[in-house]
């Protein structure tokens, strides 16, 4: 006697188990929700929220995840996720892909004009960026999206943003004190070893065709192909990329060099590549522009210890 | 099973319906996804175009291969088998008619919602409260012309066939609206994480207690009847059935096992992930057996070739999906185009290929004159089945690559140059499936028409 399969054993049997097991998966974990805010907890500003809108209506969400995890290294990684830092999401964004970055601590990680040049094209920035162009939203929409991306990671976002209006400040005062000032206040805020250092790897053609390379993927947007500062992100940046070309004879070490591409120039576009680049990419871009673009390089010059095993 | 007294007065009004449907839209639903895999190719390449772009793109694709192509042809087959095994007609079919017609509209509201930016932002709910209710709607008149149908049976016992495809429509009405929750009309969602829990419940269901169960019904009509052989065995059918639903409905939060959802949740999912081997493979031995020894009957009528190849795929998928539940695999596999090749095996390898294989199957019988092309319907077979199998390689490559790279600590911009290639790849198996859509609804139009110079 095998049980009878009626409409109604069907129907009611299936909606009933249906049923049961929503109240355990869904309404349960849902009646004990904790919605204590975290430490980073604050709400969105109403401009925030409507960039919220612009961001779920162009599907952002389906490229960039929201959920930073133990194994993260990425942009971010400082800060794994909590429950707490989602209680005012409606709907929650965790996303399920990574085409594009996690973008959880996105605020503050750039200024606002670096984003503007992002979105009118991502390749202007990261020329080997996939993102799609978001031209068509149209400047208003782009400076509310833009304050949506900028308070990612709430608190935090907002004590990254302060550091980039301060810097920002600072940097167009700098620019605008012209060429040889700036040059000056930009090797100055460079820690005092790294200005003495001169770059501990000797030039080669491999390590120029390397750091040729790098160049093209990660710096070409805004220093333009010939150093000049004038990538295609140019005219939406103030104050605007350096021209390498007018660094001749202004003693720029192959460490200070290192130490702004590792480090980044905040209040400015130029972002911090010790998340992307590791010690030997950095020194290799370092040398390609000083040798290509400033035509003055240290690279091996003294103070630099026992030669290393592998130099030619 | 198959009644010809029966079947010579039904008219099939409604299956030939869904079959135009299905066919139809798996046309658009693959150019929209051979649209989306080329911009990841060439981003520049429809240069600002707000109605192309990517994120807009993706969640067109997805709802139109779950409820434009796919489902809407299990439902074909449905409405053609659900009288002949109950030996009585559709209860309406003019009812049936007017749903049809009621899904295509819903469909070209979703599109065009989407397209405009009209979203809820929410992966499988996008749709925005006014198209949920249409959609709720479809589905509550299909449940209710088909319920009243087996109300009205002539054949006491209800074959298996049939519990799926009931099970599949009032589940999915029922799931569909918790899950899009449908009673927050502004924005269709909770907050915070419970938003997260509900969503993935839902997400899963569309797989598990729409697209799943509605390919096992046409799967188990289709063997038997290809082969003219009764099924295996009423108990596996039974413990299948029953474990179905108790075990799939469990499974959704395998997609948070790293997002702050409670431990015990967790858990659940990953033992539930496991235990679907048990539904799976009774359903797959109960099948198997049954077609034991007779598959060159199978390969014979291309309509159970299609579904016996989507029962392969389905082992293959679900053997897959079990052990991308150990949080151990997701390290590797979580957030990266893994994910995108295993949605591929389980809605296109499995889903799609049991949808068309149903189509090509009761076709000819609804006509009752042979395909208008046997060659084109077998050359969309091995297009398929070439362009699953290609993405699942590809894909799967893609992803080990990605995950291995993040894991490592490179970060995702500098994985990029390195997946190029493979997003190449992709595009060009794209275009297989989307040259076999087109093939499809050629194939499948002049088949349901009356043959030109044919007699009257």
């Amino acid at each position: 006697m095998t049980l009878r399969m009626t409409p109604k054993a069907v129907i009611i049997g299936s909606l009933a188990i249906l049923a049961l097991i929503t109240f355990v998966m869904v309404y349960w974990p849902y009646a004990t929700r904790d919605d204590t805010p975290s430490n980073i907890f604050r709400f969105r500003s109403p401009e925030e929220a409507a960039g919220r809108d612009i961001y779920i209506a162009n599907g952002c969400v389906y490229c960039h995840s929201q959920s930073i995890r133990t194994i993260d290294w990425g942009h971010g990684a400082e800060r794994i996720a909590q429950a707490g830092d989602y209680v005012a999401d409606r709907p929650i964004l965790l996303g399920s892909e990574r085409t594009g970055v996690d973008l959880s601590q996105e605020g503050g990680e750039h200024p606002d004009d670096w984003h503007i040049a992002h979105f009118i094209n991502p390749r202007y920035t990261r020329p080997n960026s996939i993102m799609p162009l978001f031209a068509f939203l149209g400047e208003k929409k782009l400076h509310t999206l833009t304050r949506y991306v900028q308070g990612l990671g709430l608190k935090q976002a907002d004590h990254r943003m302060q550091r980039q209006i301060y810097w920002k400040q600072e940097a167009i005062k700098a620019y605008e004190s012209g060429p040889v000032a700036n040059v000056k206040w930009l090797a100055d805020h460079v820690p005092a070893g790294w200005r003495h250092l001169p770059n501990p790897y000797p030039t080669t053609d491999a390590g120029l065709a390397r750091g040729h390379m790098i160049y093209q993927q990660f710096c070409l947007g805004c220093h333009g192909p010939i150093g000049d500062g004038m990538g295609p992100a140019q005219p939406h940046l103030y104050p605007p990329p350096l021209n390498f070309t007018i660094l001749h004879g202004r003693e720029i070490s192959g460490g200070i060099l290192y130490y702004q591409i590792m480090n980044g120039i905040t209040g400015t576009a130029m972002p911090y590549f010790k998340r992307e680049l590791e010690s030997e990419k950095i020194w290799d871009v370092g040398n390609y522009v000083a040798v290509y673009f400033i035509n003055q390089s240290d690279a091996n010059q003294e103070p630099r210890g026992i030669d290393s095993s592998w130099e030619p | 099973m198959d009644s010809s007294t029966t079947s010579a007065a039904l008219t099939n009004r409604t299956a030939r319906a869904f079959c135009l449907t299905s066919a139809g839209w798996m046309v658009m639903a693959t150019l929209m996804g051979l649209t989306g895999a080329t911009e990841l190719i060439a981003p520049d390449l429809y240069h600002n175009i707000s109605w192309l772009v990517f994120g807009r793109v993706r969640p067109i694709h997805v709802n139109l291969v779950l409820f434009g192509f796919v489902t809407p042809g299990l439902l074909a087959s449905a409405f053609y088998f659900l009288p002949r095994l109950l030996q009585t007609e559709i209860y309406s079919e003019r009812l049936g008619l007017i749903t049809a017609g009621l899904w295509n509209i819903t469909l070209v509201a979703a599109v065009i919602s989407l397209a405009t930016g009209y979203s809820q932002g929410r992966e499988y709910a996008e749709l925005i409260w006014p198209i949920d209710v249409l959609v709720v709607v479809c589905f509550g008149l299909v449940c209710f012309n088909l319920f009243m149908t087996v109300k009205r049976r002539q054949e006491p016992l209800l074959y298996v066939s049939v519990w799926y495809v009931c099970a599949a429509v009032i589940l999915t009405s029922v799931t569909y609206c918790i899950g899009n929750v449908i009673w927050q009309p502004n924005s269709g969602a909770l907050v915070g994480i419970p938003d997260a829990i509900i969503l993935w419940f839902y997400g899963h269901n569309i797989f598990g207690l729409l697209l799943t169960p509605l390919s096992i019904a046409v799967a188990y009509y289709v063997i038997p009847t290809a082969i003219r052989s009764p099924l295996y065995s009423h108990t596996l059918s039974l413990i299948g059935f029953w474990s179905l639903i108790v075990v799939y409905t469990h499974i959704g939060t395998h997609h948070l096992l790293q997002v702050p959802v409670p431990t015990w949740l967790k858990v659940i999912a990953i033992v539930d992930s496991i235990a679907m081997v048990i539904p799976v493979m009774v359903f797959l031995i109960n099948i198997w057996y049954t077609a034991k020894g007779k598959l060159g009957e199978i390969h014979a009528d291309i309509g159970a070739k299609f579904v016996f190849a989507g029962t392969i795929m389905y082992f293959f998928v679900s053997i897959q999906g079990s052990i991308m539940a150990l949080p151990q695999v997701q390290r590797v596999t979580h957030f990266n185009n893994w994910v995108v090749g295993h949605a591929h095996i389980g809605v296109l390898g499995f889903a799609a290929m049991i949808a068309l294989g149903g189509l090509y199957f009761i076709i000819p019988r609804i006509t009752g004159r042979p395909l208008y092309s046997r060659l084109l319907a077998d050359l969309q077979y091995w297009l398929i089945l070439i362009g699953v199998v290609g993405f699942t390689v590809v894909l799967t490559t893609v992803g080990l690559i990605q995950g291995n790279a993040w894991l490592n600590g490179e970060t995702v911009y500098r994985v990029l140059p390195e997946i190029h290639l493979y997003y190449v790849l992709r595009a060009s198996l794209g275009v297989l499936i989307f040259s076999s859509a087109i093939i499809g609804l050629y194939n499948i139009i002049r088949s349901l028409l009356p043959h030109p110079g044919a007699r009257a």
